[in-house]
């Protein structure tokens, strides 16, 4: 399974939300995820990924998902350089 | 209605040990923020792990030795904050003042490092022994009991948790005891002793701390920087005051409280509105009597813009006419006690006609669009002011003060 589509189930688990109406383009906000469901969010990815994401990978206003995609990806290349 | 004024203040901080150099580092722009010493930061997740610490604090300088035993830090600063501002009052509690004063503390998280510390030896170390005294030293109410057994303060005596609004809170309780005609003289604020492992892996958790430095109200500013202390104010009713011929620090002319009832954790601006409408209302005044307004303003995203617009609602017009900082960025967010830390700024601008000012501020964000008096204090007359704070919780208290009658 692609880092998106792990993320996207994250999403739609914790927001309780359809999976498929995620998109790259949505924000947490867009969804409908606010202030400390999107804390979660960000949490349970990160326990999900056995990663750390840093504070400014994750803009519940402004950041999409597509970035969050990009910033797991990013943390994951970081933790094994060689796969 | 009794009119309720201030005869003392006290105050331990990461910008001095006493009111006065709290008080002088805040109109100087010095911050006391720095890398953090207490905690082994290696475990952070946070590389550049910052807080306003209080440091070279002796106890022993200002507490009774063989108190020192049952006290947290949380307490050592209530009670050397405490002993100052009543010194200072010139109160004593002989006879029948004993009874008719009150004691009440705010406190956010209590008696953390001796949690902390029995916690890591059951846990950590599987040692089969707790300390005795852990219970008094945890309690949230040990600050306000300790203050009353110091001075012999009989009268009622309790704590008020509201996290980031409890010093505020605190205060508004006192006054309205005062004015019911339970007691004659308070002695109120907030303490907090926060910087320890635990909280701030939780308070990392929420992703609200800054990794370089607070900047409230400013463009790219990051979140909040944690930091301790505590404050402490004898209140008195006017009548007293003058009678015994008593400086007057202020007038505390009105508190207004509301609560959200909305997010958990992300401010209203409704709610803040309605505290600073309740203060100003408590208060007989008008907003446009009011001069200068130390903003809770945390750095954090949603209570900067939140809380400017909350100004907006509440003061039209007169709101960019308003002198507003946020002193944060110098005795960083100390949680239960930042209203009673920031109430020692309030009462120094009242007093001295000095602003003092919003520190690291590099531009303005759009959605910040007020008068923050950045980098630098501002000289100028204050007749009266607000002090904000909004809790965690959708909490919100407000204190109006005013000039000395």
């Amino acid at each position: 399974m692609s880092t998106q589509q792990e993320i996207f189930e994250i999403i739609s688990k914790q927001a309780k939300i359809d999976i498929t109406t995620i998109k790259p383009e949505s924000t947490l906000k867009d969804l409908g995820v606010a202030s400390l469901d999107a804390i979660e969010v960000i949490f349970d990815i990160e326990e999900h990924f056995n990663i750390n994401l840093p504070n400014e990978d994750t803009d519940f206003e402004s950041g999409t998902v597509g970035h969050l995609v990009e910033a797991v990806d990013r943390q994951l290349a970081q933790k094994s350089p060689h796969s | 209605m009794q009119r309720i004024v201030i005869t003392g203040m006290g105050a331990i901080c990461a910008l001095g040990h006493n009111a006065a150099d709290t008080w002088r580092a805040m109109t100087e722009g010095r911050s006391g923020i720095g890398p953090i010493r207490r905690v082994d930061t290696n475990q952070l997740r946070n590389a550049a792990a910052i807080a306003a610490e209080i440091s070279d604090f002796e106890p022993r300088a200002f507490i009774d030795e063989a108190r020192l035993p049952f006290l947290d830090p949380l307490s050592q600063y209530a009670l050397a904050a405490a002993n100052e501002a009543i010194s200072q009052s010139g109160l004593s509690f002989r006879n029948e003042r004993a009874s008719r004063t009150a004691v009440v503390v705010g406190v956010g998280v209590a008696g953390e490092e001796t949690r902390e510390g029995l916690y890591q030896k059951l846990y950590g170390d599987q040692c089969g022994r707790f300390h005795p005294l852990g219970i008094v030293r945890i309690m949230s109410n040990a600050p306000p009991s300790q203050i009353s057994m110091a001075h012999g303060i009989t009268g009622p005596t309790f704590t008020v948790a509201s996290a980031c609004a409890s010093s505020n809170h605190a205060i508004a309780q006192a006054a309205l005891m005062m004015r019911a005609g339970l007691v004659d003289a308070a002695i109120v604020g907030g303490a907090e002793a926060c910087i320890t492992l635990g909280l701030l892996r939780a308070w990392e958790a929420m992703r609200v701390l800054a990794p370089d430095t607070c900047r409230p109200f400013s463009i790219n500013r990051r979140g909040l920087v944690l930091g301790e202390g505590a404050a402490m104010f004898v209140l008195e009713t006017l009548e007293s005051a003058q009678a015994r011929g008593a400086t007057i620090l202020a007038e505390l002319a009105g508190v207004g409280m509301s609560a959200d009832a909305g997010d958990i954790a992300a401010p209203s601006d409704v709610g803040a509105a309605a505290a600073m409408q309740a203060a100003l209302k408590d208060a007989g005044m008008q907003p446009t009597e009011i001069d200068y307004i130390n903003a809770h303003g945390t750095g954090t995203a949603a209570n900067d813009c939140t809380e400017t617009r909350a100004i907006h609602k509440v003061f039209g017009e007169h709101a960019r006419k308003l002198a507003i900082s946020s002193t944060k960025p110098m005795h960083g967010h100390a949680l239960g006690a930042g209203g009673a830390l920031e109430l020692i700024a309030t009462l120094g601008a009242l007093r001295h006609g000095i602003v003092p000012p919003t520190l690291n501020y590099l531009g303005p964000d759009p959605a910040c669009d007020l008068d923050y008096v950045p980098n630098q204090a501002r000289a100028m007359p204050v007749r009266a002011a607000l002090s904000n704070s909004f809790a965690f919780g959708g909490l919100n208290a407000v204190v109006a003060v005013r000039q000395a009658p």
